[in-house]
């Protein structure tokens, strides 16, 4: 750059120009007019990233359609609804955090949602405790959530950990055998997980006769799978997640386990399933929701709006957690007259959903003090081709009402403390 | 240090006029007060790894540690111990500082990449025990249930806990005194020996000067602001998780430093406002954010190859 004199424009310069203009664009619709107050928000903090990207989807479409039924019957007190989506990343509670406090902070969201990862879920709740804000968690399952840790303005929508470790240790003690080897992923969720199943299986009369801790991220499970073969038991529970989950359960098939031993598990999703290759959908397991369920009332249409907003998808258990969170802010604002969240949380104490958003054969309500969900669980197996569409690939050989498996309330040891008046 | 120079002050003025009124223009512009906390907690934090990285010429690739010490120190004592910021944030402070004093002795007679690796690998050592000791740390799901408590100075007390604007000057005080401090020491003998070590280091040791010490000194004040950092990012979240700890988030702290300048004292700031605001934009808009924070970093890398107050500098040279 010599001989070149200050006023001259080179073309460095003309780059460093271009870049700066082109960062003021990105700048440009961060100022953003301030919406008008008229508009009751729901802020959704959920996974659009990583691992829990496809639940995180679905999610969303249940979400997005109840906003739509909503609007459509004229929103919430007469107010149009409008849904924030905010991306919390799979993993990552700094930003699940930093992501809760920009939609209530920024947005002044009347709602926040989330979380599909429990330690998020979790986070997002203690945030929204902190700022008073009505919580709904549609799909993050560790029992501390509505049991050790809960607070009054939180409310879970799926299954706890240990009422769906419940359900299948039933199921399967009745009728696999009482022997269970356990297959566990070695991080917090799957010791809880594990800890749910065994304390069920062992009420049920099943015995444990081994385990193994898997790391998150093994991709060669043939050592542990030697070793619960070596245990000789009725049952080998397998509850790995996510890539994890679809690995172990395709080496299960390459060691032939599955004819000699009964493969079970605790949760199981549609999403999971679609994953797999054909001869590795497997096993017994509990889904909690399903869209085959000819004889419960109004299932039918949630599955042709669904079907009709996701490209042809059928609803999965996640695409059901959306839809009813979505509207269980809407009933409460309803049934509490207001958006004060105190009061629509003592309005939702003990509420039972009305049947076009419980979808499930015994319907479902929220358990006073304790906030949680509680419907129908569905035991049954993964089958490699359904009969009805390549995404029929389970079978519901039970279902199990969540009021028989729920641990007490006491057990929950759920203690919320109200704020003051 | 010849005689007063207005010119050379005006970076200082605008920084601090921009950093002193922030809540007033902050949500006329669409971001939020917390928002232009974190890039002050971040800006803290960068300048520290700068004290390091930009003045000393030593890259390491572990800060993370520290700050994450710094956050575990402060939720672990007032969730555990004391309900008081004041003695959370000494603590923090204090575990951060003890754990770099004791580790830089190991370090630092590596250099360059060998000098990183070895700070990630003790980095690595931190995160592993924060995510796997679960019944105190919490584990993966961060350590919760705790929130920043108001501060009792005896014949006042700040609330910090609930209003934002009040909590951003807090951090805002903070920031300035820590910045100060380095401020001062690279202006000192001591700084000048730390910039010498970075332009010619068999030179200076030629000169007599123990370089071994003054790199592990300036390890130990880089270390200890960064832990300094940490406490209020967690006290700014109520909140800490591993991921605090892990190398990506030293990853962060390097990539802010050279986005704003390493040569500049202000650069790192200028990264973090960036890097910050950029995040909580670009991840709202698309689910794609990475892609794009890596699109900016790589035009930076190509085109400010001093950071964005590179210009300006090249600019005052011609």
């Amino acid at each position: 750059m010599t001989g070149n004199t200050s006023n001259n424009i080179n073309r460095r310069r003309l780059l460093q120009a271009g870049a700066v203009i082109g960062g003021a664009q990105l700048a440009a619709p961060y100022l953003q007019i301030a919406r008008a107050s008229d508009v009751v928000k729901i802020g959704m903090d959920n996974p659009l990233t990583g691992t829990y990207a496809a639940l995180g989807k679905n999610e969303q479409i249940g979400a997005q359609y109840a906003v739509e039924q909503i609007n459509a019957k004229g929103g919430i007190l007469g107010r149009k609804v409008e849904l924030l989506i905010e991306d919390s990343t799979s993993g990552d509670a700094g930003v699940a955090v930093q992501k809760a406090r920009k939609l209530i902070d920024r947005d002044q969201v009347n709602f926040i949602l989330g979380n599909i990862n429990s330690s998020l879920a979790q986070a997002i709740a203690n945030v929204a405790n902190e700022k008073g804000v009505f919580n709904v968690d549609p799909g993050g399952h560790t029992d501390s959530i509505t049991g050790t840790n809960c607070h009054w303005n939180t409310f879970r929508v799926c299954n706890t950990t240990a009422t769906e470790g419940a359900a299948v240790a039933n199921v399967l003690v009745k009728n696999m055998g009482k022997k269970f080897y356990y297959l566990v992923p070695d991080y917090s969720f799957g010791h809880t997980l594990a800890a749910g199943v065994e304390k069920a299986a062992a009420k049920a009369g099943g015995v444990k006769v081994g385990e193994a801790l898997t790391p998150l991220g093994t991709t060669d499970f043939s050592s542990y799978l030697i070793k619960a073969q070596a245990a000789n038991p009725d049952v080998i529970i397998v509850l790995q997640q996510g890539d994890d989950g679809v690995n172990v359960l395709k080496q299960i098939v390459q060691f032939g386990l599955e004819k000699r031993f009964h493969i079970a598990g605790a949760q199981m999703e549609l999403e999971v399933l679609l994953g797999l290759p054909p001869e590795a959908r497997i096993g017994t397991w509990v889904f909690e929701w399903y869209y085959k369920q000819p004889n419960v009332p109004h299932v039918n249409e949630f599955v042709a709006a669904i079907r009709k907003r996701s490209g042809g998808h059928v609803p999965t258990a996640r695409t059901y957690f959306g839809h009813t969170a979505v509207w269980t802010c809407a009933l409460a604002a309803e049934q509490a007259k207001s958006l004060d969240a105190v009061k629509m949380a003592k309005a939702m104490q003990g509420y039972k959903l009305p049947p076009e958003i419980s979808l499930m054969p015994d319907g479902a309500f929220y358990r006073a003090a304790q906030n949680q969900m509680i419907g129908d669980l569905y035991v049954g197996h993964a089958q490699a081709q359904g009969k009805d569409g390549p995404e029929d690939l389970f079978a519901v050989d039970h279902v199990v009402n969540g009021k028989d498996v729920s641990p007490t309330l006491a057990e929950t040891e759920c203690h919320m403390t109200w704020p003051k008046a | 240090m010849s005689g007063f120079d207005l010119r050379k002050q005006v970076p200082n003025v605008v920084v601090w006029l921009l950093l002193l009124t922030m809540p007033l223009w902050m949500n006329a512009v669409g971001g939020y007060t917390q928002l232009g906390t974190q890039v002050v907690v971040m800006g803290l934090a960068a300048m520290s790894l700068n004290f390091l990285l930009g003045y000393t010429g030593v890259l390491s690739f572990g800060h993370a540690a520290y700050f994450g010490l710094g956050a575990y120190g402060v939720g672990m004592t007032i969730r555990y111990l004391v309900p008081s910021t004041g003695i959370g944030m000494l603590v923090g402070t204090g575990v951060g500082a003890l754990a770099a004093a004791i580790i830089g002795p190991m370090i630092v007679r590596l250099r360059g990449v060998y000098f990183a690796m070895v700070t990630i690998a003790f980095a690595q050592v931190f995160y592993f025990v924060a995510f796997r000791w679960n019944h105190v740390t919490g584990g993966d799901d961060g350590l919760t249930n705790w929130t920043r408590e108001p501060i009792n100075f005896g014949f006042a007390t700040l609330h910090i806990e609930q209003d934002p604007v009040t909590f951003y000057y807090f951090v805002l005080a903070i920031f300035a005194v820590a910045v100060a401090v380095m401020a001062l020491l690279l202006q000192s003998p001591f700084g000048r020996t730390l910039i010498a070590i970075r332009e010619n280091e068999r030179r200076t040791r030629f000169l007599g000067i123990n370089v071994n010490f003054h790199i592990w000194a300036s390890w130990l004040i880089s270390c200890t602001f960064m832990a300094l950092s940490g406490t209020l990012y967690a006290l700014l979240n109520n909140f800490v998780d591993p991921r605090a700890l892990y190398w990506t988030q030293s990853g962060v702290f390097v990539i802010m430093c050279v986005l704003g300048g390493m040569r500049s004292f202000w650069g790192p700031l200028v990264g973090a406002a960036i890097y910050v605001v950029l995040q909580d934009y670009l991840s709202s808009a698309t689910p794609n954010w990475m892609s794009f924070i890596g699109l900016v970093f790589v035009v930076a890398v190509l085109f400010f190859p001093r950071g964005v107050l590179g210009i300006f500098r090249r600019k005052s040279v011609e």
